[in-house]
């Protein structure tokens, strides 16, 4: 049965071939929790455009809607929404 | 004994500025965290605010001569404690907490109130370690729009030993990671606030060191003032983010020198 997968990628600037700097997978399985982990091992990928490669669709593009105030900070990045089907058992 | 050997240097307190914490390991004496990590292990409800009362070892912590001298750099001599504190207690087999700011959403852009975490046991990998993201703590973000996040580049796991204190901005984003050890994993947090606008710099601080020409070839190793406050990036973010930072970070070093009013 194909599944979907779902790729969140935090980037440093909303073009698509800009530094990852943040991610969170959730893959389709009962149980699963993406959580904070002590040592991340294995960045997924380095770019939005590197994952494009790989086969992940973007299904939202990072809003805009940036702050015009020049002194307040918020998230961090921008952030790209992936998807990907794949079969699961 | 005097304070001022303790007291930070300039850099500390701008690396501070820039990343939203500092870490120490004061002495204390042969078998004090031992004693406080037993203690907390035979708790059975939380105190609040009252744990200092129940385990009274813990004002030592912040009456430690290391532990006042990172105070006074950077909230002045007349530093406040404040009488709230929390016994934060990971359990073996519980999970990861999420990315949070405490609090609501009135920030602070200047050092005036932050929190020193205290962790009486050591801290392993698996133990569920305090994870905080220098370079969050002027990004003003509710914890919800934080809900899908979960590693971000540079993020820092408190992985230490007893007796470790971490002083952490207000404001700096930080969850947990899962504990999956079969030990408790204790930290005591206490909560600081500055009194009064310095009116000179109240640590060890060298007005040579301010003087140093801009480095543009070695600013991910900047090892001074300027330079750090201008050039470093822990989280890696945009240009336009980054101009912001460095005015931020500007603001808050002139406030500590005593010359914003």
């Amino acid at each position: 049965m194909q599944k979907q997968r779902l790729l969140y990628l935090q980037v440093r600037s909303p073009s698509v071939f800009s530094d990852i700097i943040g991610f969170t997978p959730i893959e389709p399985t009962e149980g699963y929790q993406a959580e904070i982990q002590v040592n991340v091992e294995d960045w997924p990928y380095e770019s939005v455009h590197q994952a494009l490669t790989d086969g992940w669709r973007i299904i939202q593009f990072p809003h805009l809607q940036a702050p015009i105030d020049d002194r307040d900070l918020d998230v961090v990045g921008y952030e790209f929404i992936m998807e990907k089907w794949e079969e699961y058992p | 004994m005097s304070l001022r050997k303790h007291l930070m240097s300039d850099v500390e307190v701008a690396r501070f500025i820039v990343s939203g914490y500092h870490i120490i390991r004061p002495r204390f004496p042969k078998g004090f965290n031992e004693s406080i990590a037993q203690q907390l292990d035979g708790l059975e409800s939380n105190p609040g605010d009252a744990i200092s009362d129940v385990v009274t070892e813990l004002n030592a912590v912040i009456g430690n001569s290391k532990v006042r001298g990172v105070l006074v750099s950077l909230l002045g001599e007349d530093y406040e404690v404040i009488a709230h504190r929390h016994w934060h207690c990971k359990l073996p087999g519980s999970r990861y907490m999420h990315w949070h700011q405490d609090s609501t959403n009135r920030r602070d852009l200047r050092i005036n109130q932050f929190l020193g975490l205290y962790y009486p046991r050591e801290v392993t990998p698996d133990m569920g370690p305090t994870v905080i993201v220098p370079g969050t703590q002027y990004r003003n973000a509710p914890t919800d729009r934080m809900a899908t996040y979960t590693n971000i580049r540079g993020q820092v796991p408190l992985v230490v030993k007893a007796g470790t204190v971490a002083f952490t901005h207000y404001d700096i984003w930080h969850g947990t990671a899962a504990n999956r050890s079969p030990k408790k994993r204790h930290m005591i947090k206490f909560l600081f606030r500055r009194k009064s606008d310095n009116t000179r710099p109240t640590w060890n601080h060298d007005p040579e060191l301010l003087n140093q020409p801009r480095d543009w070839n070695n600013r991910d190793k900047a090892q001074d003032v300027g330079n750090i406050l201008t050039f470093s990036n822990p989280l890696g973010v945009s240009q336009s983010d980054h101009y912001k930072e460095r005015v931020i970070r500007r603001q808050a070093w002139e406030h500590l020198m005593g010359k914003a009013r």
